[in-house]
């Protein structure tokens, strides 16, 4: 069986996991400006724009090869539960009958969600399943820490560009390693490119921390959201997602009252100004940025798909939080314009700003 | 004491209940002139660009409450009225973004959460906060809600008599007495109108297409006219039905006029940015093809130009005309 899946961050996990079990993976390729052409010639005029990006990824899939796509389902209150319908249709409308395998959640309909994980088996034993899970889990949670450290060091680099290079690299190594003793060799090597990278001494006070929160898809996927972490880190600010994919597995994949992860936490921070959750991610947003400030933050870029529900809802209570906490936030809402002068202008402001912010406070 | 209800959004399909409790307690209450421009003006200046109309005009319709001397302004945070679906997140999140945004309104605003198992939202979960905010016993409580739901009851009645929402609503409330309702309209022709009722009803938004129509000659058909039943029909069809039950109701709506014989083409009337709406416009135009029924799209914002809603309602009118005419002639 020929599988695809939409392309989201860091995407070698999921093409992983499918070829632990055996399947022939399609990778999509990285949205580019064709892809999102296609994708918003063919979606609803005014969808969210992760559809119109996900709609041109499994056009190009399809193109490649690829009959079974994997994707996930939801039952609202945000638009994206309603993808895999609207995607199928359009596919349907357009002659690709492409099939889909749509994962809702387990306890609306267990048989489906059964038949799903059936079909993924195949033919391959629970013990394998387990394991290739653990594998593929573990490896998230390190590609996650590597991660972490290039959105730091990539502020003070003396060369620039050399860690966004490490990176891809990284990502190429871990693409390669199919068993636990691969994986450990992948992490230790790609943590030696991160250390060997030549840093500038920056004194711990005049070191900048900025965090990206919004919504999931385009905070995690840098080809639609002008590799954001890379334009921050080159002007010099240490950068931290409001999501990572291992935290988003572990948050899924626990029962909610047992449930004791980092964003249970963000959610309670939150709670201040949103009592309710309303889809999406709007409170986890609001509960980040509540949680940058408690940590010293210096400031929050706060990103959005273009006319996003619940992120207009965030958006609008923005400006209350920063009144009171003091946080200065910038919202950007992210849409098929791909010119990157308008953003990259507000960017180096914000961080201009925030400087003198700072540089006020000293005097 | 003075109660103030914005009259925007769920005005529309629940003005009658909420009215009715309030009176039957013994408040007063004050709604906003229906939207006007210097209201839209309001809430554009007031909100966040990229909202959609609907909620720029609520926001708007607050203010003009704020303005005047009301003691508590209602904004009821909708959430659930049938299992398992929801409202748009915007609804959810609608005390948020109006309590955070103005300064000192949060202590007059009254924000039930509304969560029902049905349509009926008069069940004493819903109204319980009121009894300790105003004093009020259970008993009386309880008493406002069943004549409350009464009357509600009433006004979807008279939806499904085929009256307007507006309509039906002042005959509910005793406002005017029942007429003859001029269903043999001149031309024969049937439009089934697809859109919420804050749109379609609100004078300003929608430019009165609902009245448009009918001075066209035309008969005018709009979901909240449909039986639950018909709805629950083209609903089970479905592989997996929209969450927001409002919207689910405009898909089951749109399905049922695509089927019913009599209903000669759709309007689908939404506002710009809604995001449900791009979801099932998008739906029911690629099924006009397969239905073979004309559709067409009008997108309202805050502009209130009427000349191009006019010469576009002309047009598909007309064009409905003709097609029935060759049907007709056999051609």
């Amino acid at each position: 069986m020929k599988v695809s899946f939409p392309y989201m961050g860091t995407t070698v996990v999921y093409k992983k996991l499918l070829e632990l079990l055996g399947h022939d993976v399609i990778m999509p390729p990285k949205p580019s400006q064709r892809t999102i052409n296609l994708g918003v010639k063919y979606s609803p005029e005014f969808a969210c724009f992760p559809l119109k990006v996900i709609m041109g990824s499994y056009f190009e899939a399809i193109e490649k090869g690829a009959e079974v796509i994997i994707t996930s389902g939801g039952h609202g209150p945000c638009r994206a539960g309603f993808y895999e319908q609207v995607h199928q249709r359009i596919l349907k409308e357009e002659g690709l009958p492409a099939k889909f395998m749509v994962f809702n959640s387990m306890f609306r309909d267990f048989n489906n969600f059964y038949d799903n994980i059936i079909t993924l088996k195949g033919k391959n034993s629970w013990l394998k399943v387990s394991r290739s899970l653990l594998l593929v889990y573990n490896m998230t949670k390190k590609l996650d820490k590597l991660e972490k450290q290039v959105q730091t060091i990539r502020a003070y680099e003396v060369k620039k560009g050399e860690t966004t290079r490490a990176w891809e690299k990284i990502q190429d190594l871990f693409d390669r390693a199919y068993t636990k003793k691969e994986l450990e060799g992948a992490y230790a090597e790609g943590k030696k490119l991160l250390d060997d990278i030549k840093l500038i001494e920056v004194p711990e006070e005049k070191k900048l921390r900025i965090g990206i929160v919004g919504e999931i898809y385009v905070v995690m996927e840098s080809s639609i959201n002008m590799k954001m972490e890379e334009l921050l880190g080159n002007l010099g600010a240490e950068v931290e997602r409001s999501q990572y994919l291992s935290q988003w597995i572990t948050y899924n994949a626990i029962p909610s009252f047992i449930n004791k992860t980092h964003e249970t936490e963000i959610l309670e921070k939150g709670g201040r100004y949103l009592p309710i959750q309303i889809g999406g991610h709007a409170k986890q947003t609001i509960g980040h940025i509540v949680d940058y400030s408690e940590r010293g933050f210096d400031g929050v870029v706060h990103l959005m798909p273009f006319g996003c529900l619940p992120e207009l809802v965030s958006q609008s209570i923005v400006p209350k939080i920063t009144e009171e906490l003091g946080i200065p936030v910038l919202t950007l809402a992210i849409d098929e314009q791909m010119g990157t002068a308008n953003n990259t202008t507000r960017i180096e402001a914000f961080i201009d700003l925030i400087k003198g912010k700072r540089a006020k406070k000293i005097s | 004491m003075k109660i103030g209800i914005p009259h925007s959004l769920l005005y529309f399909y629940y003005y009658p209940l909420w009215k009715t409790y309030f009176e039957t307690l013994g408040f007063e209450i004050i709604t906003t002139p229906p939207t006007s421009k210097e209201i839209v003006d309001k809430g554009v200046k007031n909100s966040v660009p990229e909202l959609c109309v609907p909620i720029k005009v609520y926001i708007g319709h607050v203010l003009k409450l704020v303005e005047s001397e009301v003691d508590f302004i209602f904004v009821p945070r909708f959430v659930s009225i049938q299992k398992g679906q929801y409202f748009c997140p915007k609804f959810m999140g609608l005390p948020e973004m109006i309590r955070h945004s103005f300064k000192g309104i949060e202590e007059k605003m009254l924000m039930p959460s509304i969560e029902a198992n049905d349509e009926n939202i008069a069940t004493m979960m819903n109204f319980k906060i009121f009894e300790e905010k105003f004093g009020i016993s259970t008993k009386e409580n309880k008493l406002a809600l069943e004549k409350a739901k009464r009357v509600w009851i009433s006004f979807r009645a008279y939806c499904r008599e085929g009256y307007s929402a507006s309509e039906a609503s002042d005959l509910a409330m005793g406002k005017a007495v029942e007429k003859q309702l001029t269903i043999e309209s001149s031309n024969n022709l049937t439009i089934g109108l697809v859109g919420y009722v804050y749109n379609i009803y609100d004078p300003y938004i929608s430019l009165d297409i609902f009245k448009r129509l009918r001075e066209m000659g035309v008969n005018v058909k709009t979901f909240e006219m449909l039986s639950e039943a018909e709805m629950n029909k083209q609903l089970k069809k479905l592989s997996k039905n929209l969450f927001w039950t409002f919207s689910d109701k405009l898909l089951a709506a749109g399905y049922s006029f695509y089927e019913n014989q009599e209903i000669d083409g759709l309007i689908h009337v939404t506002a710009f940015g809604c995001g449900p709406d791009s979801m099932l416009g998008k739906l029911l135009e690629i099924d006009s093809a397969t239905y073979n029924k004309p559709f067409m799209t009008v997108r309202v914002d805050e502009h209130s130009g009427e000349n191009h809603l006019q010469t576009r309602i002309e047009a598909f009118v007309d064009m409905l005309k003709r097609k029935k005419m060759r049907q007709k002639r056999g051609a």
